[in-house]
């Protein structure tokens, strides 16, 4: 489980967290959902351990302030907005680096482990190209197969992994946003965990099994998308009006930005 | 026939798995990677004897085996004035030659590296000139200032100088041209510039005040020459090099993860401060001990990683060895041309290199400024 207890965050002298309280359980897809600058990649960037924060974070229990780089990283993998790169790496070299982390594989076995882990954000032919020449959505599917060897075993000697990811579907046409959002969930039924910053609130709706809303540095809600995702919060967070519908048989709430009122 | 070309006329799942299994490996250059190392090794040892043997005075090639294989002793198979030349005046020109080479080579990749951009290198960014102040500075008033320091250091104080000259400079370039874990290309050349530019004056200055015979060895900074080498300088500059060089392999993983970012680099386990500590105090180790053995020698640092790059692309964990290979080769192959070119006098070698790098320098430039951030 990731633990977030009163967790707040200075940006160059402003306060940009509020003691933010967040759980995510091993298993479940958590997602962070809210209107831009409401400090959702803060309270990411906090979890993965790179920024400094007041207040706690822990992972399986442990203060993440107090372990290593190379032992978190066997406990979490990041996949961050885009990454840009200025030497000429091929997809294969990329990937591999996920590899490259701890003991948690065996040597044998790093090409089976990549070559599956390209084959899962279908990309299997692409080992060979350059990452530079590829678009951006494609490069952020490296990336995530990168993250992904990181973690190849979602649960490791009894305990959980996470993934960490900021806006996995941003730059993706819908049937890759399908196949990536899939392949969180299907991360989640094997033992692991996800927190997954999103916008798109219908993918959420459909995927996630806990939904955080923040605004303005701070948590608005939190619950199953069907208790978050009512019509006064949304009005109340995105700030415009908004009519929130259910699908007939199984009741996921979705939202049509046609029934907005600007 | 190709494998993929059968797989591509039946579509048995065996041929399948044979095409599959290839097209992975289209992205693994480790092979090559392992195969280019191997011939530069024997470039190398080639390059090197051959500047052994090369130079105004004639030494036969059948002599030097005779002693190199131990058939005959060196006072059998060579003339006592052939032994001075190639045991004294060669042989150390060429080992420096291959400490320098290496030394810069490694020096610009481990600084692209860093800066995660194929433009950085100590030379251009202002990291030599910092490492020429130190060195000038000892020169200049070593005498008088700094005899307590000549008592204890003996003539490791000249590389220790310009250790401490370059490492300053790589220091404060790093801080001026990196905000959050992002360097700025643009910042880090202007600011290298200007670094060069300050470095330069404090020189200038030095210069002024210098009597004759320090001008004398002063000349030889700015361009930069072998010619001076023996084996007290090798002494002197060849443990620095040869430990920093050995720390370097450590950064190789470190290195390509730092690719994806600082952020991405410490997601992945790599203690990101202590890397770049590492990373800017051995880089300027090995820039320091070469600049003070053999001044300022332009455009290694830049050509030989990018040429690597080109042929097995940018692992660290084979660029790094190629780089020391390829370096050491080409200066000890600049050198034969600076001796050999306008006998009997010497061409500084510095000006070889910057006529082949930097013209070099400007193609890279412009063949790769879209994905450079320029």
């Amino acid at each position: 489980m990731i633990k977030v207890s009163n967790l707040s965050v200075r940006l160059s002298g402003k306060q940009v967290l509020h003691g933010v309280e967040l759980e995510a359980l091993a298993g479940k897809l958590t997602a962070i959902v809210g209107p831009n600058g409401s400090g959702k990649t803060t309270t990411l960037r906090a979890i993965a351990g790179e920024a400094s924060y007041d207040g706690s974070v822990s992972i399986n229990g442990y203060n993440i302030a107090s372990l290593k780089p190379w032992e978190l990283a066997l406990k979490r993998a990041v996949l961050p907005q885009a990454t840009v790169i200025s030497f000429p790496f091929t997809v294969r070299e990329i990937v591999r680096m996920g590899l490259a982390v701890g003991a948690n594989t065996h040597p044998e076995e790093i090409d089976r482990i990549a070559q599956e882990a390209l084959e899962a954000v279908d990309l299997a032919g692409f080992a060979g190209r350059f990452y530079q020449e590829l678009s951006g959505g494609e490069q952020q599917r490296v990336q995530l197969a990168r993250a992904l060897c990181q973690i190849w075993e979602p649960v490791r000697n009894g305990e959980p992994a996470f993934l960490l990811l900021d806006e996995p579907v941003s730059s993706l046409d819908i049937r890759h946003q399908l196949t990536i959002m899939r392949l969180a969930r299907n991360f989640c039924s094997r033992g692991g965990g996800v927190i997954a910053i999103m916008h798109d609130l219908n993918l959420t709706a459909m995927f996630a099994d806990h939904m955080v809303m923040m605004k303005n540095g701070r948590v608005h809600a939190a619950g199953r998308p069907q208790e978050v995702m009512t019509d006064a919060v949304m009005e109340n967070v995105f700030g415009c009006p908004m009519r929130v519908n259910a699908t007939p048989t199984d009741a996921v709430p979705f939202v049509l930005p046609h029934t907005a009122d600007a | 026939m190709r494998p993929s070309e059968m797989a591509a006329g039946n579509g048995d799942s065996r041929s399948r798995s044979i095409r599959m299994k290839e097209s992975w490996r289209a992205g693994d250059r480790s092979q090559a990677a392992r195969l280019l190392i191997g011939l530069l090794v024997i470039l190398a040892v080639v390059t090197f004897v051959a500047s052994i043997m090369t130079g105004a005075a004639d030494a036969s090639l059948g002599n030097l085996l005779r002693w190199l294989t131990g058939t005959e002793t060196a006072e059998q198979a060579l003339s006592l004035r052939d032994r001075i030349i190639i045991l004294d005046i060669r042989l150390p020109r060429a080992v420096l030659g291959l400490l320098v080479g290496a030394a810069l080579a490694v020096s610009g990749a481990v600084m692209q590296g860093l800066f995660r951009n194929p433009l950085a290198d100590p030379g251009l960014v202002g990291v030599s000139s910092g490492a020429s102040l130190g060195a000038v500075l000892i020169i200049v008033l070593g005498s008088n200032l700094f005899g307590p320091v000549f008592a204890v250091f003996g003539f490791y104080t000249l590389p220790i100088a310009a250790f401490f000259g370059g490492l300053g400079t790589t220091l404060l370039l790093y801080r001026i041209a990196t905000r959050s874990g992002q360097t700025s290309v643009a910042t880090m050349l202007l600011a290298g510039i200007a670094l060069a530019a300050l470095a330069g004056a404090i020189t200038g200055v030095l210069i002024f005040v210098a009597d004759d015979q320090q001008l004398r060895d002063l000349t030889f900074w700015g361009l930069g020459s072998l010619a001076g080498a023996s084996w007290t300088k090798v002494l002197a500059a060849a443990p620095i090099i040869v430990l920093s060089l050995l720390v370097v392999p450590f950064l190789a993983r470190g290195l390509n993860a730092l690719t994806l970012g600082e952020a991405a680099a410490f997601h992945m386990g790599v203690p990101v401060q202590r890397l770049k500590n590492v990373a800017i105090v051995s880089v300027a180790a090995a820039t320091g001990a070469s600049v003070a053995v053999s001044g300022g020698i332009g455009f290694v640092g830049i050509v030989v990683p990018h040429v690597i790059r080109l042929v097995i692309g940018p692992d660290h964990r084979f660029l790094l060895p190629a780089s020391a290979l390829l370096g050491g080769t080409l200066l000890i192959f600049a050198d034969m041309i600076a001796r050999t070119i306008v006998p009997p006098a010497e061409l500084p070698i510095g000006i070889i290199t910057a006529f082949a790098g930097a013209p070099f320098f400007l193609w890279i430039l412009l063949r790769g400024r879209s994905h450079m951030g320029l």
